[in-house]
């Protein structure tokens, strides 16, 4: 598994043009983040994450990537989890970049600048800015893997856009139909898949172990079981007769 | 060591479904070297991938040494280079071959020592191996091919059109590694296209169409079929040669290129056929045989 950490972190920062990206981003994000609230600041991760994250395991299978590694002795799950993992710490590693150049951000501005034009930075609301978004990572990361196990190309992200609307438009459809039930069952549905924590709180210390934290500890396991027995299953062809 | 029975493999759904493999039955043993040849659409890579356990058969059963073809005690012993050479393109040579060689389970502490030998041994050294692989040509690619398939002498070799695209030396080096391996005793299967190829490493091959198994053909070892010999004389000797030939036995023929062909049963059955000559006083300006696979490839099978 830590060869496949190691090979996702070569890959993503092995390529110029994601290593730009990540760093236009980071630096954007760190801006933001010394200029206004650095807890919402770090709201533009899911950006990060989409490129970090984004066929991960479809584009290796349509290279055929895959198939070289799948006939070393590596078993499917770990190179699975290995990915999982590997999206984690490059995403960890855009966020602990986002925190120094926050840091030099907020030492500059007000050099450049003068006294004033920065926000009062707390280092505290920049930990959980960057725990909140890590966090949200981890399920969307998860979600994106699980369509990626079995979806080609980029489509993981499609497939997660057409969820986050489909679980949307339950709810108003019991609503509009008049059927509380439907809506009931929309809503519990969408809690359960896609579950909305509110980690500022949680990270304060309220409600850590919630129903809201349950529900996205089972939402995580959920999308990388999924993943991983429709990955142990998968048959992959490769080339032409 | 390799045990494939009665396979049967389909792909697409409802109305278009398509027979890739159909009932294809085989055996290969222990350190024999294997030669899948057909036509385009045969079936040849969909069974590489059910021996390997990319695909699993919807009939039928195979068996690496007693074990599933992915069971990991097999992976371990195994080396496999695609067709499509689907790298990691953004490493460079010495880090595709490092990570491979650390995936095959090899000692970290070697790494550099082993990538360096692997390398040197397809004929890539110095910069080349500090150079990113999308920079490679595919000459160069099949040869990275050739040299991670390799690594940690594999006891199973799996080689999918490993000289595709390469230059005559690049050809004679995939074929001095496959050579070497079977030298160390390794099971090779090898799909290939380039017949003189398959031929000159190959102990056997099995000629697939359609999905099916339709002719198996011993090369080299036990009782191996009757080769092909082309022996070149001056024109205006050629009736004299074919006189003789047929005097000793044989059933020659007048070439169209001018040549004597006939049908030998060994080497030595051609050095005697040579012999033959030399005793009717008929110069040989070159003797050769082969087993003709080409021949083989057009009537769909061996005649």
């Amino acid at each position: 598994m830590i060869e496949m950490v190691r090979r996702f972190l070569r890959q993503r920062f092995g390529s110029l043009a994601m290593a730009i990206a990540l760093g236009v981003l980071a630096l954007l994000t760190a801006v933001q983040a010394a200029f206004s609230d650095p807890e919402r600041a770090y709201g533009t991760g899911f950006l990060a994450i989409i490129l970090i994250a984004a066929g991960s395991v479809s584009k290796d299978a349509s290279d055929g990537a895959l198939q070289m590694i799948l006939a070393r002795p590596i078993r499917r799950t770990s190179y699975l989890f290995g990915r999982y993992l590997g999206i984690l710490v490059v995403f960890a590693i855009y966020l602990g970049a986002i925190g120094g150049l926050t840091l030099l951000c907020a030492k500059g501005v007000p050099v450049l600048f003068g006294p004033g034009t920065a926000a009062e930075l707390s280092a505290a609301a920049l930990g959980r800015g960057a725990a909140t978004a890590f966090l949200n990572a981890m399920l969307f990361a998860a979600t994106l893997l699980f369509f990626s196990t079995f979806l080609r190309g980029y489509a993981d992200v499609l497939a997660y856009i057409v969820l986050q609307i489909v679980l949307g438009l339950f709810p108003m459809l019991g609503e509009a139909l008049q059927k509380p039930w439907l809506r009931k069952a929309a809503e519990a549905l969408r809690s359960n898949v896609l579950p909305n924590v509110d980690w500022s709180e949680v990270l304060r210390g309220h409600n850590v172990l919630g129903e809201p934290t349950g529900r996205w500890v089972l939402a995580v396991t959920l999308f990388l079981s999924l993943a991983a027995v429709i990955f142990s299953r998968r048959e992959f062809s490769y080339g032409h007769d | 060591m390799i045990s494939v029975r009665s396979v049967s493999k389909t792909y697409g759904c409802l109305g278009r479904r398509t027979r890739a493999l159909d009932g294809v039955s085989l055996e290969v043993r222990r350190g024999e070297t294997l030669g899948l040849i057909g036509p385009n659409g045969a079936g040849k890579t969909t069974l590489l991938s059910c021996l390997l356990g990319f695909l699993r058969p919807e009939r039928g059963a195979i068996s690496i040494a007693g074990l599933p073809p992915d069971d990991l005690a097999i992976r371990v012993k195994t080396g496999y280079m695609p067709e499509r050479l689907g790298f990691d393109r953004d490493l460079t040579g010495s880090a595709f071959l490092a990570q491979h060689w650390r995936l095959a389970g090899g000692d970290s502490r070697e790494t550099v020592r082993q990538v360096a030998a692997a390398a040197a041994r397809v004929g890539l050294e110095g910069d080349v191996l500090l150079r990113r692989l999308s920079g490679y040509s595919r000459g160069m690619l099949q040869r990275i091919g050739v040299a991670q398939a390799t690594l940690r002498d594999p006891e199973l070799l799996f080689l999918d059109e490993p000289a595709s695209g390469t230059d005559p030396i690049g050809v004679a080096v995939v074929r001095d590694r496959i050579l070497e391996a079977k030298a160390h005793g390794a099971t090779i299967v090898l799909n290939s296209h380039q017949l003189p190829e398959v031929e000159k490493v190959c102990d056997r091959v099995v000629f697939i169409d359609g999905g099916r198994l339709t002719q198996t053909q011993t090369l080299r070892g036990e009782s191996p079929a009757p080769h092909r010999a082309t022996v070149r004389v001056p024109p205006d000797r050629r009736e004299q040669a074919l006189t003789a030939l047929a005097a000793a036995g044989f059933t020659p023929e007048a070439g169209s290129d001018g040549s004597v062909r006939l049908s030998v049963a060994s080497e030595q059955d051609l050095a005697r056929a040579v012999k033959v000559l030399a005793l009717a006083d008929v110069p040989v300006l070159e003797a050769r045989s082969s087993a003709d696979l080409e021949e083989m490839f057009r009537r769909g099978g061996p005649a």
